[in-house]
């Protein structure tokens, strides 16, 4: 009752809308119809893309219904009106292009939503504009990025029962128990005490220092306290059994071995061994002396442990991966300092020889002044005297200011974004993994649907998620297999 | 011409069969959603067969159908869904695609309802979009929970009946409200001069030469600042002990954080009291001296006191407790630096001579006044490797230091806003409750007296509806002459100046033009009130509209309901409230999200509609005049100048306020005007249907674009007359409220005042027009309510569509068209 003069008026206008309005033309219009909107397109403006869809729709001669009805969805014979049930909006938007020659994406549109869109309509993706085309790479970056997520989750939940028995599931087991806190309550019983120890042995480290806690050896040196020395080599001891653990039962050596938190690991314990060597052995090889002081270096490296935190907080991790990512901005920053300093070191100096008591005695003796000026913490063992030189003073703190400042914004927008976006993968990844789960459960003929209103029936399978992993397809069977287990 | 499946022209529901026949002859079919046309194959709707779509398929009847769309239309195959249209188009896409996407710009709230309604869980959702869907869900979730505790929190200040509870009240709102009254400010600004004075008394005491010497030779507090100090103490115990009096609930008094540090300004100081009066002659021991002391710095405390009166220092203190996360991080960093630049300049410079680095415990300090850039030069490096190693320290600590603050910041600035925001929030509401005091605001009486009459209501006006119009037609026949709108309801009351009460019944029973009357200010307080009542709704009742959908619902949702009385049609009610409760929503959503959902709502109004809007305004527009028609065809001929006025009213009433806003209304407003201000001056035969449609339609426009706003099309290529009249509307609407929101209080204070002599006045004046002028742009709300009923009413009598429907249906709104039919 209405759609006939509606879409008579509809043709109508937008033939004329199209064109001057030439009865022939109008014959040879195709007008198609994508999920209820309507369009007149002539044949000359879609054969500029003769690859798209729509010019071999327009190409192909009227009576082979077959190659037709592979193209589009329906087919209206007496008014020539194909049919398609895909997304209006974006065909909308797709359209443009045989018009301007480039696609922008309607703002809403989700970007992987429309490169689908763009596929079907056989329309490259080189011709979407850059301008949307980084919009597009951001979204794919962040499925990337949730890939990823996924792969661990699903690396976690792997179960040991791929695995023949002997040694390969045992290293497998102690891996889990070692590097996957989450996995077990054992597990995480053993993080929680090495995360103990990590403090303990860090205190220790402080405590030792301290003269009052130190006793004197028949020589008359200091050395440490037998019972915190004690306490260390209990620590090392247990550090270790860990590294040692860890290392015998990674899957890959060299990356075990690359990874930076191992190097922290064995930094932690190497001193340790080294001193014990040198102090036994060493005697009879060197002088005295050159083993003590040898002892002092290595010690300094029992700092490295306190880094050893960073495995249990994610925090840490957050920084590092934000100082990791902004390393240009970092070099920018100390190019910035280094510049300030060397400039107002100079100047301080220069400016400071009329006065007779300078504290400046020399350039580079003045960077340490410099540095302490323009990090604003001007502790005053070095402070100029001068009129000229207070005001080269006031001016370096301020150029300070402003070079720290500058550089560290994009630092600190780093390690906010990356911040923010750890929640939102946690929950995109985990949601990724029950999407899985649902469909596994479907394809499993015995699987009960999870969701009664809202299942695909069996027919009709549902395409794979665009963010599926190739990797995911093996594993997500025995996921599902696991997660209806437990 | 009566169509099937239409209900409100009461004829029968098609067969199985026919429905199964229709279903069979076309592949695809149509879906009208909230005025968007979709067209989908039935096989694509297959896919998914125990969602909504999918069980179109499989419906037969006219029952099973209705229960699954809002209405239906066999003969165009067409479906119709009363639901929002721009969630619609990634749902259909999810059929056509197997992938679910999100658009951008919907809010997660409404998009996991959208989702709800149609039977498809989220967890479809592709990942893409997922993240950005949680995300938004879960704050927005916190958003609302914690809206509807403080809610709770208000709600649970209702007092028991005890004692003198009025008098407690007073007291509690003048001790606790500072905006309450005038009084309740004097009061907060004194108790600030106290705390402030008493704090400088107690900095000024410690100086030497305003202390004086007692007997044991140790210094004391100077008399006069003692004084001073009791006069203060004095001032904050009666305080406290007055609000504790005053307080509804004595324990949640005493646990609030506020009220604990009122305790632990006030306590020290009688605490040293007793300390001093018990042992006075063991004084001089160093023990109780000390205890004195401790007592005596705990007094600072009373600086936090200031708390109360500032919302800065309460989003202070709620971020800190929110980001201690990020404040633990901060400190680990800081830890973590200090722990390891202590211990590399402690090897640094420990063989220096006399260095003041003597053990890592010791370099700590060093360390953190370095990270930190204070710098106060007591210890320092002095080896080129301590030196290194202090300026690596000094560039670590500012970038540490750095990180974690923007994240603490940006929770601040969160909190602050939201903090801003419940203010206002509960100033407006204040305001509300002291109108409805002041009896200003009929809204209440309204729902008694509908709740008292709703029966009846079902009963009479279901059935007897032509009835109704007889007595209408009377009414208007036997009172004045002057065709005043309160003549034609049936229950007139004796006198023009009638009491609120029977001025709201006989505004349920006049079918038509029952908004008309009833003043739009009251029903924007209504709105708000509404607002705040499902505030916790919108949580445990996501679904309100699946279950309204039920048989029970007539009685549900009375106040909605108010509005939907005019249609006759007995299935009406149900998608009414539909669409009210939508809307209604769609308000609370726009409320509790901040201002950035009103910028953005404000963007949509702003950018142009293309095609859809205008065919669908148009096309219940005119429905609904022609069942005008034919309802009042059977009575009899009508006396033309008066039925003209039935209508004219709403032509002059919308079309004045055009005017005034903007130019391109002029247009438009000038067609409307044009046969109306005819009618009014009685010239009487000009067709009744024309003037009509011209009104209608222009009213219906303002109902498409609440639709049409949240739906984003693509823009149009000819700017459109109709459309930016329509935003107007919304705009108005929207700005409206933000003014409610803002401290606009007297504004809304004197709009219900004035309003109901107001309308009393209109009602008994001739002049209509003069009324609606008064009224000014308020009424914008009124008029879109109406239209909700109009587009409904027309929705379900799709029956008999006039030659120009097809025409404004065909051409989806492209402004030739359009310009020809008008």
């Amino acid at each position: 009752m209405w759609s006939l003069p509606r879409s008579r008026s509809s043709s109508s206008s937008s033939s004329s809308q199209s064109d001057g309005g030439e009865k022939r033309q109008q014959q040879r219009e195709i007008s198609v119809n994508i999920g209820g909107v309507r369009l007149a397109l002539r044949p000359e403006l879609l054969n500029r893309y003769p690859e798209s869809r729509l010019a071999e729709l327009a190409n192909c001669p009227a009576r082979s219904f077959d190659l037709i009805s592979s193209l589009c969805d329906d087919y209206d014979p007496c008014r020539r009106e194909f049919y398609f049930d895909r997304d209006p909006d974006s065909f909308k938007c797709i359209v443009e292009v045989y018009y301007f020659g480039e696609v922008h994406m309607k703002r809403g549109i989700c970007p992987i939503c429309f490169i689908k869109e763009m596929e079907f309509w056989k329309i490259d993706l080189s011709y979407l504009d850059e301008c949307c085309k980084s919009n597009l790479s951001e979204k794919e970056e962040e499925l990337a990025e949730i890939a990823d997520k996924v792969r661990l989750l699903l690396d976690d939940l792997d179960g040991l029962d791929g695995e023949p028995e002997g040694p390969r599931r045992w290293q497998k087991m102690v891996w889990r128990f070692m590097e996957k806190p989450e996995s077990s309550l054992a597990a995480r019983v053993v993080a929680v005490i090495s995360f103990l120890f990590i403090l303990i042995s860090s205190v220790v480290m402080c405590l030792g220092t301290i003269p009052d806690l130190q006793v004197e050896d028949s020589e008359g040196n200091r050395s440490e306290h037998p019972t915190l020395d004690a306490i260390e080599t209990v620590c090392i001891g247990w550090f270790t059994v860990e590294f040692v653990l860890r290392l015998g039962s990674a899957p890959s050596k060299v990356r075990f071995v690359l990874s930076f938190m191992n190097a922290v690991d064995f930094l932690a314990i190497m001193p340790f061994y080294v001193v014990l060597t040198l102090t036994y052995l060493g005697t009879a090889m060197m002088e005295l002396a050159d083993v003590q002081q040898a002892v002092q270096a290595l010690r300094i490296m029992r700092v490295a442990r306190v880094f050893k935190l960073a495995r249990h907080s994610s925090g840490l991790q957050t920084l590092t991966y934000a100082l990791k990512r902004s390393f240009k901005e970092l070099g920018l920053l100390l190019m910035y300092m280094g510049v300030g300093i060397f400039v107002f070191s100079a100047l301080g100096y220069t400016m400071e020889q009329s006065h007779p008591e300078t504290l400046f005695r020399s350039i580079p003796q003045s960077f340490w002044w410099a540095i302490i000026t323009m990090t604003t913490v001007g502790y005053g063992d070095i402070y100029p005297k001068t009129t000229l030189g207070r005001c080269n003073a006031a001016i370096s703190f301020l150029c300070g200011v402003i070079a720290i400042a500058l550089p560290i914004h994009p630092i600190i927008n780093n390690f906010v974004i990356y911040y923010n976006k750890q929640k939102v993968l946690e929950t995109a990844a985990r949601h990724e993994l029950e999407l899985m789960e649902l469909q596994s459960l479907e394809q499993t003929p015995g699987g009960a649907p999870r969701k009664l209103d809202a299942t695909w029936d069996g027919t009709v399978r549902p395409s794979r998620s665009d963010t599926h992993i190739p990797l995911l397809t093996a594993a997500h069977g025995t996921v599902a297999k696991k997660r209806s287990v437990s | 011409m009566i169509k099937t499946g239409s209900r409100s022209t009461n004829s029968l529901p098609p067969e199985p069969v026919e429905i199964i026949r229709s279903k069979a002859c076309s592949r695809r079919v149509r879906l009208n959603v909230g005025g968007l046309l979709h067209e989908v194959l039935w096989r694509t709707l297959d896919r998914l067969p125990r969602t909504r779509l999918g069980k179109l398929r499989d419906c037969n009847t006219h029952e099973s159908i209705m229960e699954v769309c809002d209405d239906y239309n066999l003969d165009d195959n067409e479906y119709f869904f009363d639901r929002h249209p721009g969630a619609f188009t990634s749902i259909l896409n999810f059929y056509r695609t197997g992938k679910l996407h999100m658009m951008e710009e919907m809010c997660a709230l409404s998009f996991s309802q959208e989702l709800d309604f149609w039977g498809i869980d989220e967890i479809y959702l592709e990942s893409c979009c997922q993240a950005r869907y949680h995300q938004k869900k879960e704050q927005m979730n916190e958003e609302l929970k914690r809206e509807a505790e403080t809610m709770r929190e208000r709600e649970g200040e209702e007092f028991d009946n005890t004692c003198c509870t009025e008098k407690r009240m007073k007291l509690w709102d003048l001790l606790e409200k500072p905006s309450s009254s005038f009084a309740a400010k004097i009061l907060a600004i004194i108790s600030i001069l106290f705390i402030v004075l008493s704090t400088i008394a107690l900095s000024l005491n410690t100086l030497p030469e305003l202390q004086d010497i007692d007997e044991f030779g140790q210094a004391t507090d100077n008399p006069q600042l003692a004084h001073v100090e009791a006069v203060c103490i004095a001032w904050f115990t009666m305080e406290y002990l007055l609000r504790f009096l005053s307080s509804p609930n004595k324990w949640k008094f005493f646990k609030g954080p506020l009220n604990i540090i009122d305790l632990l300004a006030i306590l020290p100081y009688y605490v040293t009291i007793f300390l001093t009066e018990s042992n006075k002659s063991v004084l001089q021991f160093q023990n109780v001296r000390r205890v004195v002391q401790i007592f005596r710095i705990m007094r600072i405390l009373r600086i936090l006191k200031l708390a109360r009166h500032s919302t800065g220092l309460q989003s202070l203190g709620f971020t800190l407790r929110r980001s201690y996360n990020e404040l633990g991080l901060l400190i680990l960093f800081l830890a973590m630096g200090i722990m390891i630049f202590s211990s590399l300049v402690f090897f640094a410079e420990k063989d220096e001579e006399d260095t003041k680095f003597k053990s890592i415990p010791a370099s700590f300090w060093w360390a953190t006044i370095t990270m930190t850039t204070v710098g106060y030069g007591d210890i320092y490096p002095k080896t080129l490797l301590g030196k290194i190693v202090g300026g690596l320290c000094c560039i670590a600590g500012v970038l540490v230091i750095a990180l974690p603050i923007p994240i603490i910041v940006n929770n601040f600035s969160e909190f602050y806003k939201e903090q801003k925001r419940q203010e206002k929030a509960i100033k407006r509401r204040e305001a509300l409750e002291r109108a409805k005091r002041n009896g200003s605001i009929v809204s209440m009486n309204i729902k008694d007296a509908f709740g008292r009459n709703s029966e009846l209501m079902d009963v009479v006006v279901t059935e007897k509806t032509e009835e109704n119009m007889v007595k209408k037609e009377k009414g208007q026949d036997n009172g004045n002459t002057s065709p005043t709108r309160w003549k034609w309801t049936p229950k007139r009351t004796t006198s023009d100046t009638s009491s609120n009460k029977s001025f709201t019944g006989q505004e349920q029973a006049s079918p038509v033009r029952a908004t008309s009357p009833s003043s739009p200010q009251h029903l924007n307080v209504q709105k708000l009130e509404e607002m705040y009542n499902k505030m916790g709704k919108t949580q445990s009742q996501p679904n309100l509209n699946s279950k309204e959908r039920g048989p029970l619902s007539k009685s549900g949702k009375k106040r909605d309901e108010m509005e939907m009385r005019s249609i006759h049609a007995d299935r009406a009610h149900t998608t009414a409230e539909g669409v009210m409760d939508m809307r209604s929503m769609s308000s609370i959503d726009s409320f509790i999200s901040c201002a950035t959902d009103f910028l953005e709502s404000s963007r949509f109004s702003h950018s142009p509609i293309s095609t859809q809007p205008s065919r669908v305004s148009a096309n219940p527009g005119l429905e609904t005049t022609l069942e005008h028609e034919s309802m009042k065809n059977p009575v009899g001929p009508p006396k033309p100048g008066r039925t003209m006025f039935s209508d004219s009213p709403r032509g002059i009433r919308i079309s004045n306020p055009l005017k005034t806003r903007s130019l391109k209304v002029n247009f438009f407003s000038g067609e409307t005007t044009g046969p109306t201000a005819g009618s009014t001056q009685g010239g009487g035969s000009a067709a009744l249907s024309d003037s009509s449609v011209v009104s209608d339609r222009s009213i219906m426009s303002p109902e498409v674009s609440v639709y049409t706003t949240a739906s984003c099309k693509t823009p149009p290529k000819t700017p459109e007359t109709l459309i930016p009249t329509v935003f107007t509307f919304h705009d108005a609407s929207i700005s409206k409220y933000i003014d409610a929101d803002t401290d606009e209080d007297d504004h809304l204070q004197d709009g219900p005042g004035s309003s109901p002599s107001d309308r009393l006045l209109g009602n008994t004046s001739p002049k209509l027009s003069n009324s609606s002028h008064q009224r000014g742009a308020n009424h914008l709300d009124l008029s879109q309510r109406m239209l909700g009923q109009n587009s409904l009413f027309s929705l379900e009598g799709r029956s008999g569509s006039g030659q120009e429907n097809h025409v404004i249906s065909g051409d989806r709104g492209r402004s030739k068209t359009i310009n020809e039919n008008n």
